[in-house]
């Protein structure tokens, strides 16, 4: 199965929220939404779950617009919140329901992620007695419960302990495994990195870049050398501004063009004690820093 | 519309498992319980104490006069007209009546200076003190006795020329203003309480989903028309149920103590006409749902619990309005007036005003139906557009917005 947003406008009022997004998603891969606060993260989902319509532009699975009567939507919004005097296990139905279930498949397929979440012995009890984690944990059953087709998790892991993240992660996994289509935004680039296939960074309501993350890495322009060095001062006294010590102990040597690449590793080699020496690949953080940081 | 239905369903089970509206309404039955058995409990205590001792403790009224003769009459007649007092001739001077009245010992006191001429001492008067004017009434009386006798006529004569009794009958043509008032009374009154309490839910429990985020899951599972109008439903579902409660354990209780609430105004109350009683049924769905979306509309665009009473401000203006429009009419015993012939068609106005004209005048049937027909395009055409400036109230955040800005977005939005 193939998400794919083509060109969406969308403008509140005066203000134009996104311009022209477009990005695709395939089935049984993650897909990373990245962008600073208030880039239009938040209203491309909105979008894509139809809860406003775009100006123009629209949403395609597999070539065909969207049927939302047959397209099923996990949502685990970032802004957490359920009904806080009501019972876990109503709400989770309820929820459920609203998504199409019927009540006996929907108390059983709650039961069977309150049971994989190690949260049965809150079934019935209320949702404020819970610590925040747990009802994180209630809120993602409000994403799952239902056997949506695509699954999108904003910040899932914010808030979570290492053993619930752990957990999350398991469970992520399993939903890719499934061939469903998972829709991760965060802040947090390591989770990107570990799960995500494909990435868009949208920046002020644009795509400012988007495709496999491998071939991003790879496409990153091949200037920059990483050396591992035993007398790093001396290297850097000689090549003055275009050599930075990293927080790690290593150089960060900036070259003019990726064409000086051979000669410089050979100079290195030649005039000093040099352990490694490598062509530097940006990590994600070090991407989203480029395309999303100053343009807004 | 199974949204729909599965919404209604939540939202009613919602208001079941309330606390506060389960107390309510219980505590309103058996107060209303308690109400209709008062007359019994009071008959089956007095049948004990069989009329004993009553006079003990009736408060002392005095007539004191320099001349005894008329104190003596004058007691006489007042002791058979005040029964609710101990009525004494007072001797001694002025100056110890009112010494008596303000040590608390009499009530009050009535100094003759002559047949036709008296002062009432009292220590405290009330606003309801009614008995200088019974004293004048009776001291009228015996003023004419005394100059029929003192003409001549004998005592059997004057007696049944006071006792002449008027035979009347009163033929009312179109509607009894006063058997109607009380239970038209009791209906605005009702639908008035009834609309602000639950518009009043409507509105904290979509501003309670919103400010509890539990409004990010909802508005990306089900359509804002399922759910304003599941709640809404869900509401008068609930208030209607509980007035039913109420009202059907009064009319129940009331046949039981029948006998005992012999009252000619309670009955009045509970001989609602079957036809009135379906307009009421008519006006006060419509009336409940008109204002419920509304509140319901305005619930949506406040981000906190707090900024709802300033919210629904100009709401609840606009329904004291008409119900005092209402209220001041019936109770100046004109309910056909301008005002009142206006408001009839106001969809905002009309559950009320409309109600009250065809309980205590004569309307015709096409007003009526205007009216109803008016309110009810009007009730569903704010049905939609609440459901509209729902969807785009939910998602906004911070200030709560102007309802034009509101208005605006929604209406572009088409």
């Amino acid at each position: 199965m193939i998400l794919e947003l083509k060109n969406i406008d969308k403008s509140f009022g005066e203000k134009e929220v996104l311009k022209g997004v477009t990005f695709t998603a395939e089935g049984g891969k993650a897909f990373g939404l990245l962008g600073r606060n208030g880039a239009g993260k938040t209203t491309s989902i909105r979008i894509l779950m139809n809860v406003f319509p775009a100006n123009s532009g629209e949403v395609f699975i597999d070539g065909k617009p969207i049927d939302y009567d047959k397209i099923g939507i996990g949502y685990l919004p970032e802004e957490r919140g359920l009904y806080p005097k009501k019972i876990i296990i109503d709400q989770l139905v309820y929820f459920a329901e609203l998504k199409g279930m019927n009540t006996k498949d929907a108390v059983k397929s709650v039961d069977y992620w309150l049971e994989r979440l190690g949260m049965t012995e809150y079934r019935n009890k209320r949702l404020d007695t819970l610590s925040k984690g747990n009802q994180q944990k209630i809120q993602l059953i409000t994403a799952l419960a239902h056997n949506p087709d695509i699954v999108i998790l904003d910040e899932p892991f914010s808030g979570l302990d290492p053993v619930n993240a752990m957990l999350l992660k398991d469970v992520v996994k399993e939903q890719i495994s499934k061939g469903k289509i998972v829709l991760f935004s965060s802040h947090q680039m390591s989770y990107i990195e570990e799960f995500c296939d494909s990435i868009a960074i949208i920046n002020a309501g644009k795509v400012a870049i988007s495709g496999d993350l491998h071939e991003i890495k790879r496409n990153y322009v091949r200037d920059k050398l990483v050396v591992s060095t035993t007398n790093p001062e001396q290297i850097k006294a000689d090549l003055g501004n275009s050599c930075f010590k990293r927080d790690d102990g290593t150089l960060l040597i900036q070259l003019g063009t990726p064409d000086e690449k051979q000669a410089m590793m050979k100079r290195l080699v030649e005039n000093y004690d040099i352990d490694e020496v490598k062509v530097f690949e940006p990590s994600l953080n070090d991407i989203f820093v480029e395309y999303a940081g100053e343009k807004i | 519309m199974k949204q729909f239905a599965k919404i209604l369903k939540f939202e009613l089970k919602g208001y079941l498992r309330n606390k506060i509206f389960v107390g309510i309404t219980i505590f309103l039955i058996v107060a209303i319980a308690i109400v209709m058995f008062i007359p019994n409990i009071i008959a089956a205590f007095q049948s004990d104490d069989d009329g004993e001792a009553i006079t003990t403790d009736l408060p002392t009224m005095l007539i004191y006069a320099e001349d005894e003769n008329l104190s003596a009459i004058v007691s006489e007649y007042f002791g058979n007209t005040f029964v609710e007092y101990n009525v004494k001739v007072a001797g001694g001077s002025l100056d110890d009546v009112k010494n008596e009245i303000t040590s608390g010992f009499a009530e009050c006191a009535f100094v003759m200076n002559s047949a036709s001429s008296y002062t009432y001492y009292v220590n405290n008067l009330s606003m309801y003190d009614s008995n200088t004017a019974i004293a004048d009434t009776v001291l009228q009386e015996v003023y004419r006795i005394n100059a029929m006798m003192q003409n001549g006529l004998t005592p059997e004569q004057v007696g049944e020329i006071m006792s002449v009794q008027i035979v009347s009958s009163t033929e009312t043509l179109g509607k009894d203003q006063m058997q109607n008032f009380f239970y038209t009374y009791i209906m605005i009154f009702a639908l008035y309480m009834v609309i602000l309490l639950y518009g009043q839910m409507v509105a904290t429990n979509v501003a309670t989903e919103k400010s509890s985020r539990a409004m990010e899951v909802l508005i990306t599972s089900a359509k804002p028309t399922s759910m304003m109008f599941g709640k809404v439903l869900a509401s008068c579902i609930a208030g209607f149920s509980q007035l039913v409660l109420v009202f059907g354990t009064a009319i129940l209780l009331y046949n039981v103590n029948k006998n005992a609430l012999s009252n000619p105004l309670i009955a009045s109350i509970f001989d609602i006409p079957l036809e009135l009683f379906i307009y009421l049924i008519v006006f006060f769905v419509l009336g409940f749902l008109i204002y419920a979306f509304m509140f319901g509309a305005i619930g949506s665009t406040a981000s906190k619990l707090e900024d709802i009473n300033t919210s629904v401000m100009p709401i609840t203006f606009l329904f004291i309005i008409a119900f005092m429009v209402v209220m001041f009419s019936m109770s100046s015993g004109s309910v056909d007036n301008t005002a009142m012939l206006v408001c009839s068609y106001i969809p905002f106005t009309s559950p009320m005003a409309m109600f009250t004209r065809i309980c205590m005048s004569t309307v015709a049937w096409y007003e009526i139906f205007i009216s109803i027909a008016i309110l009810i395009g009007s009730t569903i055409g704010i049905g939609v557009l609440s459901a509209k400036i729902y969807r785009v109230g939910v998602l906004l955040y911070g200030t709560p917005p102007k309802i034009s800005t509101i208005l605006k977005t929604v209406f572009k939005k088409q």
